[in-house]
Formats: C-alpha cells, sequence, structure tokens
C-alpha cells in the first residue's frame, strides 16, 4: 500500500538548505557560475526560453549560465552527444526535470544512445517539476486563470505555484487548472521532485532564494566546495522537515492529480509503449493493494 | 587411498563465444573493438572460438554464445549454409545491431546491385523460424555503442536479469526504428520531450521541435536501428531503480 508521504513524494535525502544569494541572482545559477570558474564543471546542459519556445542550450563558458525559469524544459539531453563529441567536456551538470534526468540515467546505466556518459557527468540537478508546459499552453492556461493575456517571467513555489508576470504581477496558479494544460506524459509522472539526482532545485518567491534538497555524496561535497570557495556569495539555511509541509503537501495535491489519470488509464485499457513492461497496470497494483509494498524497488 | 590428478584446461571452463557475420558493414564487431582495454577484461573471461575478423578459423566450432551482425539474405548460398551451422552449433543467438535485429539499412535494399546482383532479400534473424527460438537477446543501434555492448557484456557473464529483460523485449520485437518512437511513444502520449531519442539517434532523423516540444522524425533520413526507442525513457527504464553517484 502506498502512502503519499514525504518519503514517496519527496524521496530520500541528505539536508535540504535554503540558499540565498547575495548578489540578487539566481542562487543555482550563481552556484554553477562559481563551479565553471573552479573547474569544477566545464559545461552545462540546460534549456532557456527564446521567445515562446523552449530550446535546449549548452553552455561552455562560465559568463552564459543560464537556468529555465518557466516550467518549459524541452529538449535538454539532445545536446549530449553535441557536448560530449564535439565539444569533448567530461564534466558536464546537467540542469532537468526528473523525466530527462530519466533519459540521462538510461543512457548511464544502459549505454544505449552516447558513448562515455556515464563519466561525462559531474552534477545533476534536478527540478522540482509540476508538469511542462509549451508556450501556447502557458498562454492558454495563463488566459484561463486570469482571464487576460499576460507574458510571464517565471515561475515560483511559495507554499503553492505561483506565475510571475513580466510586469511584477504575481498569479497563484491553481493546480487543477495547470494539470489540464501540461504536457500529456507528465500527467503520468509520479517522480516530480527528480529523485535520481544529486541536487533537487525549486525557486521561491525572491528571485534570489531557492531550495536545494542535496540528495547525494556528489551533491554535497558540490555545496560544500562552492561554500568553500565563495562564502561570501551564498546564505545557506538548513531546513527541517516541517520547513519542507508546504511543498510536500503541494506534491501531494499533483500526485493525486496523476494518479487519477493513471488509473483511468490502466481502466480503459489505452495502451502503453511495447517495450515498456507495462509499468502504469504495476503501479495500478501496487495502489490497489493492501499489503506494504517496498515502492523505492520499482519504477513507474 | 590414492589421489588422481585431475587435469583439464582453463579454456574448457570459458564460455565459448563468436562473432558471427551476415550482410552488414562489420560496425558492430568494430564497434566490440571500440571497448579497448574493457575488450581485453571480457577476453580474459570468455574464449572466442570464431569470428571473421579476428580469428583465423574456417570452419565454424561450436559455441555456447553467438554474437550475431547482419541481415540473413536469402539468395547468398553462403548465408544458407551459415544460418544451417548457427542453428546446429549455437547454443544461444544473441542479436547485436539494427541489421541483425530489425533489419537496418537492409530494410531500405531492393537487391539487384553491383557487385551481388542476384542478392535481393534482406531478412533480419529475428524473423528466420530456423533459429528465432535461439535468439534470446538483440542489441539496438547502428552500431551499438561500445559501452552498451560491454555493459551488456557484464550483465550477461554476471547473469543480471534486470539488466537483460529490455533486451530480451527487443529481440521478440519485429520492428524499430523512428516511425516505431513516433507510434509507440509519441502518439500514445508518453513523450515527455526529454531529447533522448534526439541524441541517440545515429543518422540524425530525429530533431527537435521547439513548438511543440516533441521529436521530430525524418523518415529519409532513419537507418532503422531502433536505438530511439531503446534509448528513450519512456520505452522501459532501469528496473529496480539502480542507484546513481
Amino acid at each position: 500500500m502506498l502512502e503519499l508521504n514525504s518519503r514517496f513524494l519527496i524521496g530520500s535525502y541528505k539536508k535540504a538548505v535554503e540558499v540565498e544569494s547575495r548578489t540578487g541572482n539566481n542562487p543555482l545559477e550563481e552556484l554553477l557560475s562559481v563551479m565553471f570558474d573552479s573547474n569544477m564543471i566545464d559545461g552545462i546542459l540546460s534549456s532557456r526560453i527564446e521567445g515562446e519556445f523552449s530550446v535546449p542550450f549548452l553552455v561552455v563558458k562560465g559568463d552564459r549560465v543560464e537556468v529555465p525559469s518557466l516550467n518549459r524544459f524541452f529538449g535538454s539531453v539532445a545536446l549530449l552527444k553535441k557536448a560530449i563529441q564535439k565539444y569533448r567536456l567530461s564534466r558536464i551538470a546537467v540542469v532537468a526535470p526528473s523525466c530527462a534526468i530519466d533519459g540521462l540515467n538510461k543512457t548511464q546505466y544502459y549505454g544505449i544512445g552516447c558513448n562515455w556518459v556515464k563519466t561525462a557527468v559531474a552534477l545533476k540537478v534536478g527540478i522540482l517539476c509540476t508538469g511542462s508546459l509549451t508556450g501556447k499552453a502557458l498562454t492558454a492556461e495563463v488566459l484561463h486563470l486570469t482571464g487576460k493575456e499576460k507574458r510571464i517571467k517565471r515561475f515560483f513555489y511559495d507554499g503553492g505555484l505561483f506565475y510571475q508576470t513580466e510586469e511584477g504581477e504575481l498569479i497563484p496558479v491553481n493546480l487543477s487548472v495547470h494539470h489540464h494544460y501540461i504536457n500529456a506524459a507528465c500527467r503520468y509522472c509520479l517522480n516530480l521532485s527528480a529523485k535520481g539526482t544529486d541536487i533537487t532545485y525549486f525557486p521561491l518567491k525572491e528571485e534570489n532564494r531557492a531550495v536545494f534538497i542535496v540528495r547525494s555524496e556528489r551533491g554535497w561535497r558540490v555545496v560544500a566546495s562552492v561554500q568553500k570557495e565563495r562564502p561570501e556569495l551564498f546564505r545557506f539555511r538548513r531546513l527541517k522537515k516541517e520547513d519542507l509541509e508546504g511543498i510536500v503537501s503541494l506534491l501531494r495535491e499533483k500526485a493525486l492529480l496523476n494518479i487519477d489519470d493513471i488509473l483511468e488509464r490502466v481502466e480503459l485499457g489505452l495502451p502503453v509503449p511495447k517495450w515498456n513492461d507495462n509499468k502504469l497496470r504495476k503501479f495500478y497494483r501496487i495502489w490497489n493493494a493492501v499489503e506494504d509494498y517496498n515502492f523505492e524497488e520499482e519504477v513507474f | 587411498m590414492t589421489f588422481h590428478r585431475v587435469s583439464f584446461e582453463d579454456d574448457d571452463l570459458k564460455l565459448k563465444i563468436g562473432f558471427i557475420h551476415f550482410s552488414s558493414c562489420s560496425g558492430c564487431q568494430v564497434a566490440f573493438l571500440d571497448m579497448f582495454e574493457d575488450a581485453v577484461e571480457i577476453f580474459d573471461t570468455v574464449e572466442l572460438v570464431y569470428s571473421n575478423l579476428l580469428t583465423k578459423r574456417k570452419e565454424i566450432p561450436y559455441m555456447d554464445v553467438a554474437f550475431v551482425e547482419g541481415a540473413f539474405c536469402a539468395e547468398d548460398p553462403h548465408h544458407v549454409k551459415l544460418i544451417k551451422e548457427l542453428s546446429e552449433k549455437a547454443g544461444m543467438v544473441i542479436a547485436i545491431g539494427g541489421c541483425a535485429a530489425f533489419g537496418g539499412m537492409r530494410r531500405f535494399s531492393c537487391g539487384s546491385q553491383m557487385p551481388q546482383p542476384s542478392h535481393q532479400t534482406f531478412i533480419p534473424l529475428t524473423e528466420i523460424e530456423s533459429i528465432k527460438r535461439k535468439v534470446k537477446f538483440a542489441i539496438p543501434g547502428c552500431p551499438p555503442n561500445p559501452s552498451l555492448l560491454y555493459n551488456f557484456f557484464l550483465a550477461f557473464l554476471e547473469r543480471n536479469d534486470d539488466f537483460l529483460l529490455p533486451f530480451e523485449f527487443i529481440a521478440q520485437s519485429r520492428d524499430a526504428s523512428g516511425f516505431d518512437l513516433i507510434k509507440e511513444v509519441v502518439n500514445k502520449g508518453f513523450c515527455v520531450g526529454c531529447g533522448t531519442c534526439s541524441t541517440a539517434c545515429p543518422s540524425r532523423a530525429i530533431s527537435f521541435k521547439d513548438v511543440c516540444g516533441k521529436p521530430n522524425f525524418d523518415a529519409d533520413l532513419c537507418v532503422r536501428c531502433g536505438s530511439c526507442l531503446a534509448a528513450c525513457p519512456q520505452s522501459f527504464k532501469p528496473y529496480p531503480q539502480p542507484v546513481y553517484t
């Protein structure tokens, strides 16, 4: 039997910290810039917004570090081969939500697709994601929420999901409305907090504040080295379990919407990819089982 | 009480493997050699009994596992003889690469061209009845990555069923190309737009469509190797979840 507790929703982690950048920049961008300067990484695989599109983006210079400011993360892994084989990068940081990290993890585990990925990735930063949107879908969602067309500058979590317009207006996002507009596959995602990563990142209301959920030894080592390298740039505050309650309840609300869709899909008998081993049906069985289940052994 | 000294050669205990070449570019065998020192590590634990590139043997001996590359050509008497020998002498067959597993480039061949104008039929091993039951695993790619071959070898020697399971599915599948990626993942609403298929494609047949955040497939460039569908995180995932550090 599955419980939608923090162990399931956030997963296991070492420490969670709230990071404030003293320069006023995005803390993750600042962290990656410091890593660039101190040769801890030699490239960043991410995506950025160009007009209304999200395009994969490979950063090879420290002064061009950019982290996506909207939940539009498409195609970041597409540049992996270019990064490794053309630019010969060997210490890449990847900034992406769980779905892209899944692709990367799979490439590392099996070795399908792109050679030498196993040793070329220095850091995996997962973005806590409640669903990815295309430019058109975001426009339609904002129209649905506010009745007006507005240009959105960034998203953040502050007890709920919010959009900030270019004029500075904050729009609280109703998750069931958001669920309607997100990418179809995001409706079946149960790894909203990007569990297979070194650090899970999510932005807060102030642009220079964010939360890092550090999961691996490597992630913790990175945070410690950056703090040692440039102590004047950051202020860290360790978060207790209670401090994450807000984000856990947000994830729970979204996970329930996703679970509804998974159960409905299985009951309707909609097809799944042929090599998928029917993961959704597996989840359906576990969700309806009365006995205790070790969900960490499963991949949905 | 007398003790009899039992002597046997080390090689008797080793798994006998061979590389069989059908109609292909030999790229899969070259990919195997691209493992460099990892290949040496593999050859320490197995005995290579036959390979058209690496051994001088003319006759195919008995082998426990035959790694087969290339598609079968029905008009080639050498292939006909080879397939008969393979069904008799190989304990298990592993299809390496797109040509042996799904037809690969050979799916586009209409034959009747120089230097072998008589060659017209090209069939992947997974579709040949006499040998199908022996094909336990298929490794996608054109050619498969050296790191994939190495990981597969290790999993095979360690009998890591979790790792091998997807390759068993792939062996049972007759087709995999960019069309299947669209049909199986995008059309069924499972594409997350991560771009892994695009990076896996050896022929740049899959690009990325910024408008919809989904892959854009160019059928003219696809070589039907199945890498895209195999690499897609929605087709199969590591099971159970491995720990990445």
